[in-house]
């Protein structure tokens, strides 16, 4: 465990956890130290030299990024010869660096600008170098600019850690330059448009390609609010102009594991003022969708749902809001007055997974034990746990998986490379797992539960404090890993979740740290949804989209096309024109991602702000002011009230069979793409799907 | 391709030997540290003698300034501290060995005592000491000596001339030259020394 340790920078008595570096340090008490190459969490490379301390008994100065600090250390941070050393390094950069700040996208927010400021260089006082590197534009979504690049690495170490592993540089030195393997595109290489480069870069070279003459940093509004397009709901910011989105960032701080955001969530944006976007309630007159008044539409819609009051049905998607369920929750007990009301979560995870799953921090985890779950950036499918686990790993985690690749079929979502050719390594990240077991899961986990029982038992005969444990087969070494562990954890697949959470059980009886265990969902507010009560207790999902309900209300973007046979009246409510609601007979527009304001629970368990970046479009209203101005229409109003969201349950000290749960098996890469058709269909994301295709 | 060894900096060290003139040791040491043994890993060392090759070609090339010198000291100061290995330090150091020594504020007056520096020498051809025999302008590559063989019957020849606008001072004609009649003399002297044309 890391002590405090007690340091003075530049005469501030700093106390910092050990291990901790002096640039890390000095940042934690307001005191900056330059640097370019420097990415915080990753250890430091001590390239750029800008990062240079004097410390007190050293001769000569040491550089901060890969230096820890030590008990009584004396630092000095800015020293006449440390200004000249940096001026220097500032000064030769800028010699080959267009200096074109009056019109570069990047002003405002460029380090090396910055650096030229703070050390009054106008120009570089030493020869210009101008080189002519051709410029990667032949995607919409990174664009490339050698010419700006500074050779600090960052894009290189980014790619790297997380596993894509696209860039790397060709030659060394003046004249370097960053490129794809072959220096091919960036389409053509395995680049998954993730654009953490992007968000690494500290000048022009890797931009966003759209973002010539939209405005430039200080004119954005900026908001922080969280991506809801698959089960990772991961921390973004958004940077909107004048009541639009110009761009998406990754939100979460520098130095989590966390930080990462794919193409859906930073590109995707699009499809908010996507033609198909749908601004205005409709009804069905004859055989075409009308524009109507909400008055009009809600009216209608509110008679159908109460003619058939307890036969009525609702599906929601497991996207909407903590705020939106608990609303929903409302209107279907109390305005509707049915139990017909169900989430498309039912389809991938059980109540228990969803409400007994522990919170977790990903950044302390010490051994991850991924549990029949097959998340993969390549094919977009839950992306940023699978960067999360490659980073941890990387920076020095155990990664145990359990899977059974037979019983969870791994086509690629957009259908990328050959079949059991799987980008970024054989059976994703088992690749670079400490410890592989293939085959049936649950009885993995038997195993691996009997193993830790049969310790605690001979621990007991020998008496002896220490675990002694032999290390021959896997089950073995997995125990083994249990036992050093410090913060282990479990992902499981959700069917899996109350097998996993039998582990949990057993290493409480060993005087273990009993790991935490998290079922991950395939939707962001899965969580959420559950703990609101959205939880079938009539006729379940699976039910009412095969023609289980006369009245169908549906919400959100669901994975069915198809208005299901045996539905009188239909009334669909989203944001978008998906192929069910051109079917509907009602459509009731709601706000898009962004355009909503509330909470959810990831599916790490913590409750995450969503915040309204923009406003909805047209006459389009969140979803539980629509559940409200219904329950009104149909003469018993219901009003929202506070919720609380209830974080952790404690789960029933109880084992359970190891089983996998039946009937959870639905195909997480279709069901993902499903979720998110109107997103990737509607947004630049679709010239990505295509170009995958083609890539086959 | 066979992969070439990396050369070490103690070789390059002897080879620059080949030199007299400081500067162009200096110049011939960092143009192959460039080439060889430079890792590109750390900015001060892989940029910093990018710009110390350019300073140093300007002061050979006769275009050198007080601020080539001055740049030159700081790059070399900042290596010595700052480079992250020992490569850095040492080209430094190696650098720093003759940077102040008098040689290079010649050359900035364009004068290179050791008349290695191409630009600023000139090959003449002493008029007292020629026999016109032809030699050097056989082999002449760039047709830059002008004059007529001697004709033993015929007198009233002149010695032979180096043109100095096509003179690739490639050297070919000292060593034929049987009488050693041809000189390096530094390019200043020799405008000093020319009569202006009007």
């Amino acid at each position: 465990m890391s002590k405090p340790v007690s340091l003075k920078i530049d005469g501030r008595d700093v106390k910092v956890l050990e291990g901790t570096n002096l640039i890390d340090a000095a940042e934690s008490s307001g005191i900056h130290i330059p640097n370019l190459c420097y990415l915080k969490g990753v250890r430091g490379i001590g390239a750029c030299r800008l990062c240079l301390v004097e410390i007190e008994g050293m001769k000569a100065p040491v550089i901060a990024c890969t230096t820890k600090v030590k008990e009584g250390m004396n630092v000095t941070t800015d020293t006449e010869k440390i200004r000249e050393m940096r001026k220097f390094v500032i000064d030769l950069i800028l010699s080959m660096h267009p200096l074109d700040c009056m019109t570069c996208t990047k002003a405002g927010v460029c380090n090396l600008q910055q650096y030229a400021y703070d050390f009054e260089l106008k120009e570089s006082t030493f020869t210009r170098k101008k080189f002519g590197f051709s410029i990667d534009e032949a995607n919409p979504f990174i664009k490339r600019e050698p010419d700006y690049c500074i050779l600090c690495g960052r894009c290189v170490r980014v790619c790297k850690e997380q596993g894509t592993n696209v860039l790397d540089f060709m030659g060394r030195g003046v004249g370097a330059r960053v490129i794809t393997a072959m220096d091919k595109p960036l389409q053509e290489s395995e680049c998954t448009f993730c654009g953490s480069c992007v968000d690494a870069c500290p000048v022009n070279a890797l931009l966003e390609a759209d973002r010539w003459r939209k405005g430039r940093e200080w004119e954005y509004t900026k908001i922080n609010s969280v991506c809801l397009s698959c089960g990772n709901g991961c921390d973004i910011t958004v940077s909107t102009k004048d009541g639009s989105i110009v761009k998406i960032n990754v939100g979460t701080e520098d130095s989590s594991v966390e930080r990462y955001i794919c193409a859906i969530g930073r590109f995707g944006f699009d499809s908010i003022t996507a033609d198909s976007r749908i601004t205005a309630p409709l009804k069905r007159i004859g055989n075409e969708l009308k524009e109507t008044t909400w008055d009009d539409a809600l009216k209608i819609a509110a008679e159908k749902l109460k003619e058939a009051g307890k036969g009525a049905g609702i599906v929601s998607t497991g996207n909407i809001l903590n705020q939106d369920a608990f609303v929903l929750g409302k209107l279907a007990s109390q305005a509707v007055k049915t139990k017909n009301v169900d989430t498309t979560v039912s389809l991938y995870a059980d109540e228990d997974s969803m409400k007994y799953s522990d919170s977790v921090d990903i950044d302390s985890a010490d051994l991850i034990v991924a549990v029949g779950i097959n998340p993969s950036q390549w094919e977009r499918v839950l992306p940023a746990l699978d960067a999360g686990i490659r980073k941890r790993v990387a920076r020095g985690a155990k990664l145990i998986v359990i899977n059974n690749p037979s019983e969870s079929p791994y086509t690629p979502l957009w259908k990328r490379g050959a079949e059991g050719d799987f980008k970024g390594g054989e059976g994703g990240f088992a690749s670079i797992a400490n410890i592989n077991i293939r085959g049936d899961e649950a009885s993995a986990l038997a195993q691996v539960a009997k193993a830790l029982k049969e310790l605690a038992v001979s621990g007991q005969q020998s008496g002896s404090q220490e675990i002694k444990t032999s290390e021959t087969s896997p089950i073995e070494q997995v125990v083994a890993l249990f036992v050093k562990a410090q913060n282990p954890v479990i992902f499981t697949a959700p069917s899996l979740f109350n097998a996993s959470v039998n582990i949990k059980l057993v290493t409480r009886h060993l005087s273990l740290v009993t790991p935490k265990v998290v079922a991950v969902p395939l939707e962001a507010n899965a969580r959420g949804v559950v703990s609101m009560g959205l939880i079938a207790e009539g006729k379940s999902y699976k039910d009412m989209v095969s023609g289980g309900a006369k009245v169908l209300y549906v919400i959100g973007e669901i994975p069915v096309n198809q208005r299901p046979k045996g539905v009188d009246f239909l009334i669909v409510q989203g944001s978008h024109m998906t192929e069910i609601a051109k079917q509907a007979d009602i459509v009731l527009p709601a706000s898009a991602l962004l355009e909503s304001e509330g909470t959810i629970i990831n599916y790490l368990g913590r409750v995450k702000d969503i915040i309204k970046a923009i406003e909805p479009a047209g006459s389009a209203k969140q979803h539980k002011d629509i559940f409200i101005a219904l329950s009104k229409a149909m003469g018993n109003p219901i009003r929202e009230s506070k919720i609380k969201t209830v974080l952790e349950v404690k789960a029933k000290a109880k084992f359970s069979p190891f089983e996998k749960r039946e009937g959870l098996d639905i195909n997480p890469n279709e069901f993902i793409e499903s979720i998110n058709k109107h997103v990737i269909n509607h947004s630049r994301l679709l010239w990505l799907k295509e170009t995958e295709k083609v890539a086959v | 391709m066979t992969e070439q060894k990396e050369k070490k900096l103690e070789d390059i060290k002897k080879e620059a030997e080949q030199y007299k003139c400081p500067v162009q040791k200096s110049l011939y040491f960092i143009a192959e540290f460039l080439s060889g043994p430079m890792c590109g890993r750390c900015f001060p060392c892989s940029f910093g003698s990018y710009e110390a090759r350019i300073r140093l070609r300007n002061i050979t090339e006769g275009k050198g300034t007080e601020d080539d010198i001055n740049k030159l000291k700081r790059i070399v100061e900042n290596m010595l501290e700052n480079s992250m290995c020992k490569k850095g330090k040492d080209t430094a150091v190696y650098m720093s060995e003759s940077i102040e020594l008098d040689s290079y504020s010649e050359h900035i007056s364009d004068v290179c005592r050791d008349k290695e520096c191409l630009s600023l020498i000139e090959y003449i051809i002493i008029p007292e000491q020629c026999i016109i025999c032809g030699d050097c302008q056989d082999v002449c590559k760039d047709n830059a000596i002008i004059g007529e063989k001697k004709k033993s019957y015929l007198s009233g020849y002149m010695p032979f001339e180096i043109v100095q606008k096509r003179c690739t001072k490639c050297g070919e004609c000292i060593k034929v030259c049987p009488t050693n009649a041809i000189e390096i003399v530094s390019a200043k002297e020799a405008r000093e020394k020319e009569p202006v044309a009007i």
